[in-house]
């Protein structure tokens, strides 16, 4: 809103409305100053914690970090670690979405098939990616297809169940009213149904992209010999908090940046089926 | 022309029974507009859906043309209150006629005509590239009507189609549907719970009981000239007849729906 007065005010200079236009401005960026303002205050916090509060060999101090960091990024150590665990993160995911996604219409619009497959289904989504690990690595080793694997069980569950709602969500009026017009069954599946689903499969989406962050962290802790938590772990064997502290970082940063790029695919690709109408 | 006979509908749950419609009939001239009216809960709603396909009766017969309906089919567009719902919100004003042109196979060079006569027709020409989302609850209601002519139907099923509009847009609503009607001579079946609704836009208006055993009570034909003012004297005497009639039902309605029972 404060960015849409701040434009409104600019393109017209003479209007009265101009002479409250530095607050605008302000208005326009309190959302950014506001969020260094809240980092910049949790790394204050975070260095006198660990200097003056605890031990700063188990919380090492921000600066220490940095240190530690520098060193990891010269030497491309951690851009490897990220890279693959990226390339895990992402093969598992865009499989189990496209499975999700295909095996959900289906599921959403055969009764018969999902009375059959949901008690099933109902009870294998509990089964976490942290809890298939023992079993994934003696089914594909410790090697690039149990982590695909890991991660496509954590992603397939999330988009399917979602998948699922949104096409039982989609409008009755929407489907009645193709019909009348004239589509088949296979035309209000594909160019309504299916359609309509589409915020409900991003959301899905969505959070099962969060939870392959969450979940390739334990499988390449327990089970590899790469990776941003094969990097936690090898750093937690040789004590190095600094290390530690870097690669937890290196995940918060990755997770949001990847969920922003995310966000940015959607509103390029996807920005019309987002949209929401509700009642006259 | 569209003929009810004898029509009942049984509502049939796990251990509960709700007859909605029991010995429905009812006759609908070709290019006539009428109007089913009464308190919510009269089954109005349920005789549109049946008239539409979307419901079978339980008994009885309804055919088009002579035709039994079964399903919907190429003669008949229901047109639906939530206009948000019944378009298709990823696509502009245009793609959405252009998406009923497509399924109905109109072949393609047809197409940008039909789109600048329906479109014209109902005033959104200047909005043709706005997505559904961008426009008011009037002009969703006019692409709704648009998109429905463009496939040519002979009969416009129309359910409540203003009721979520304000009182202005309503009036004009009217007006922009009795002039397309007065061009086109569709066949309309309009429901509507709204006693003014019904005397100013009808030739005929079906009074329905309130249920379980819904019927068409009375049909009351309103020949009077268009447009009508409900000032008019005969207008207002049409109209104060239909709320005597109704007024016990309206109470009934009430104390039903307060009570909790199913309504159909």
């Amino acid at each position: 809103m404060g960015r849409r007065l701040a434009e409104t005010a600019s393109r017209m200079p003479h209007d009265p409305a101009n002479v409250a236009r530095g607050r605008l401005n302000f208005e326009n960026y309190r959302a950014g100053l506001s969020t260094i303002a809240s980092i910049a205050t949790a790394l204050v916090a975070w260095h006198l914690l660990s200097t003056y509060v605890f031990n700063p060999f188990l919380i090492p101090p921000p600066l220490a970090v940095a240190r530690a960091a520098i060193p990891m990024l010269l030497s491309g150590e951690i851009i490897s670690d990220v890279a693959i665990s990226m390339v895990r993160v992402l093969v598992g995911f865009i499989t189990g979405s496209l499975v999700g996604v295909a095996m959900g219409v289906l599921l959403g619009r055969i009764r018969l098939l999902h009375d059959l497959l949901d008690p099933i289904i109902e009870l294998l989504r509990y089964l976490s990616p942290t809890a298939m690990i023992p079993i994934a690595v003696i089914w594909f080793g410790i090697g690039e297809l149990s982590k695909y694997f890991l991660i496509f069980w954590g992603t397939f569950f999330i988009v399917l169940i979602n998948t699922i709602a949104g096409v039982w969500r989609a409008p009755i009026a929407r489907q009645r009213a193709a019909e009348c017009l004239g589509a088949n069954r296979l035309q209000i599946f594909a160019l309504v149904v299916v359609p309509s689903a589409v915020p409900y499969i991003v959301t899905g989406m969505r959070i099962a992209m969060a939870s392959s962050f969450m979940s390739i962290i334990p499988a390449e802790i327990l089970a590899a010999d790469s990776g941003i938590g094969y990097l936690l772990q090898k750093s937690s064997m040789l004590l190095q908090t600094n290390r530690i502290f870097v690669a937890l970082l290196t995940i918060c940063i990755l997770g949001f940046v990847v969920d922003r790029i995310f966000r940015l695919i959607v509103d390029r690709t996807l920005a019309r089926y987002m949209a929401f109408v509700s009642q006259t | 022309m569209l003929q009810v006979n004898s029509v009942r509908k049984v509502y049939q749950a796990a251990n509960d029974r709700y007859v909605a419609l029991d010995g429905v009939n009812l006759d609908i001239a070709d290019g006539e507009f009428l109007c089913l009216l009464g308190p919510s809960g009269c089954g109005k709603s349920t005789l549109l859906n049946i008239l539409a396909g979307f419901e079978s009766v339980s008994a009885g017969s309804v055919t088009s043309n002579g035709v039994a309906i079964r399903g919907a089919g190429r003669d008949r567009v229901m047109f639906f209150q939530d206009a948000g719902s019944a378009l298709l919100p990823w696509l502009t004003v245009e793609e959405n006629v252009r998406f009923a042109l497509r399924v109905r196979k109109v072949p393609k060079p047809q197409w940008a005509g039909i789109i600048d006569q329906y479109l014209t027709m109902v005033d959104l020409g200047r909005h043709r590239g706005k997505f559904p989302a961008q426009l008011s609850g009037g002009m969703r209601q006019r692409l709704q009507i648009a998109r429905a002519l463009a496939v040519e139907p002979q009969v416009l099923l129309m359910d409540e189609p203003f009721a979520a509009l304000d009182a202005f847009t309503r009036r004009r609503m009217h007006a922009v549907l009795l002039e397309i009607w007065q061009r086109t001579r569709k066949t309309i079946v309009f429901v509507t719970h709204d006693i003014a609704e019904a005397v100013v836009l009808a030739d005929r208006i079906g009074v329905m009981s309130v249920g379980p055993n819904s019927n068409i009570t009375k049909l009351i034909g309103v020949d009077l000239p268009r447009p009508r003012d409900l000032g008019d004297p005969a207008v207002a005497h049409i109209f104060n007849d239909i709320e005597r009639l109704l007024a016990p039902d309206v109470m009934r309605a009430e104390e039903r729906s307060a009570s909790g029972a199913q309504v159909g």
